[in-house]
């Protein structure tokens, strides 16, 4: 052949096999799961409102609605600078695949964003955890409340999405008008982007280098984050799609991924509790209740129905909306702020009167092998997973429960 | 090639996008064209895995200034 368009050399290649297009949603779930094993190896699994809860206290804190002295500062918090790192990571993977941009939707979804965002973290802050701590990692780590949880999710996203179906029919104005998209590139144009990633990149290695003679543990959870926010973002990895696409449009692509991770996680899980591994000078069995909560199972219903119903208003879950502040979606900024504002909020005011409300009966720690012993436990949470992957797939065929 | 509706998704991010597409090729017939200009990167992961299930057909894909791209769908 005697074209004169030059074949890229192979570090190009790579460098498009990973930003060139988006990865298939198992592939980040896979790479995610392995990640929040490694997480659990070095500490403890992957969370997200934990680290959101932690940046809310400090903003209350600095405009003096908080008292300092029982608050970590973000940059000594593991799960404040993961989330941070998250934010980081998925604004590298959108910069080396030009999709970054700021996108400014038209008010309507902007205000759903707030109110999403503010449910987000009534429903975490009551549950203990989101769709990362409370499901993603809990159910992996045998908690009885994590399944509580994970049916409250559910619960929640089919009401939610009701609510979005009905208005898009009823006040389709609501989501129309005017928008904006700042700082977008066409994809041969626009190096400054992948500029701007790499310096990124060198940010993060440096911000990492930093810690690691004083917390090795923290630079660990830097270079995991920021690859958690990258891979998130190249396999639009987002566990609200899980749960809501197949009663929305049908689809299973993103349930799928999510399964794929949570088996890794299962594995990796359940190995580490077993075995104890990692536990140091800890008790092992400190190290098997680690993502344990004490919700099961009133908290857990609640706190799940509540997250489910905000995360799908927002139109992304703790993780998801993390990922999309990184790629320059205003309506999940908004989103994410009014996560961080209401989550210490609710720990101060909400959570304590459902304390009280529910009996210790609905807020107990349960982890499954106490009562049918680690494999009765990894076979109940397998089942679980492949009756989900059997409904999606079955459901993706008949459109059975599918709105459209 | 005669577009029959243009569904104008700038702006809207995950799931908006593909709940208005599949809303409005309910109200299409069998080879009509739909034209859809969206800005959330996912519609570009989201809208062939839609197809594959619901047998529509993406008969064109194109970068247009501004970050929007525009697809143009044909419903089977």
């Amino acid at each position: 052949m005697s074209g004169t368009s030059k074949e890229p050399n192979v570090l190009t290649q790579l460098f498009n096999t990973f930003f060139g297009k988006h990865w298939p949603v198992w592939v980040g779930g896979i790479v995610l799961g392995t990640l929040n094993v490694i997480l659990f190896a070095i500490k403890s699994p992957w969370g997200a409102s934990g680290g959101i809860n932690n940046w809310g206290e400090n903003l209350l804190s600095a405009v003096g609605l908080l008292h300092p002295e029982h608050i970590s500062p973000v940059n000594t918090n593991l799960y404040g600078m993961l989330c941070i790192l998250i934010v980081l990571g998925s604004f590298v993977g959108a910069l080396f695949s030009k999709e970054f941009a700021l996108r400014v939707p038209p008010v309507g979804e902007l205000i759903k964003g707030i109110i999403g965002g503010a449910i987000m973290a009534v429903g975490a802050t009551v549950g203990i955890g989101c769709t990362i701590g409370s499901f993603f990692s809990g159910v992996p780590a045998l908690s009885g409340g994590a399944i509580i949880f994970t049916i409250g999710l559910f619960i929640g996203v089919i009401i939610a999405l009701r609510y979005l179906i009905w208005e898009m029919d009823r006040f389709p104005s609501w989501s129309t008008g005017k928008s904006y998209n700042f700082l977008a590139v066409k994809p041969n144009k626009g190096t400054w982007q992948i500029v701007l990633g790499w310096i990124m990149v060198a940010f993060i290695i440096g911000l990492a280098y930093i810690y690691n003679g004083s917390n090795i543990t923290m630079s660990w959870f830097i270079i995991i984050g920021g690859l958690m926010g990258m891979i998130s973002q190249r396999s639009r990895f987002c566990i609200v799609k899980a749960f809501r696409d197949p009663f929305m449009s049908g689809e299973s692509h993103g349930a799928v991924g999510v399964m794929a991770g949570l088996l890794v996680g299962l594995v990796g899980f359940t190995a580490i509790k077993l075995f104890g591994i990692g536990a140091g000078e800890t008790a092992i069995r400190a190290r098997e209740m680690t993502w344990v909560f004490p919700h099961f199972w009133g908290k857990a219903a609640i706190g799940g129905l509540i997250f489910g119903i905000g995360m799908t208003i927002a139109g992304g879950c703790a993780v998801g909306t993390l990922w999309r502040v990184g790629e320059g979606q205003i309506k999940l900024w908004l989103a994410a702020i009014a996560f961080v504002i209401v989550s210490p909020l609710s720990n101060l005011f909400i959570v304590p009167a459902i304390d009280k409300l529910l009996p210790q009966g609905m807020k107990y720690k349960n982890f499954l092998p106490d009562y049918i012993g680690y494999d009765g436990a990894f076979v109940l949470v397998l089942a679980i997973i492949l009756i989900w992957y059997v409904f999606v797939k079955w459901n993706e065929k008949t459109g059975r429960f599918s709105a459209f | 090639m005669k577009i029959t509706q243009t569904l104008d998704c700038k702006g809207l991010s995950c799931p908006m996008p593909m709940m208005k597409l599949a809303k409005a090729m309910k109200g299409l017939n069998t080879d009509e064209v739909l034209e859809m200009l969206g800005t959330d990167p996912g519609t570009k992961s989201d809208l062939p895995n839609w197809c594959q299930k619901s047998g529509s057909v993406i008969l064109e894909e194109t970068e247009l200034t501004g970050g929007v791209t525009r697809f143009l769908i044909q419903k089977k």
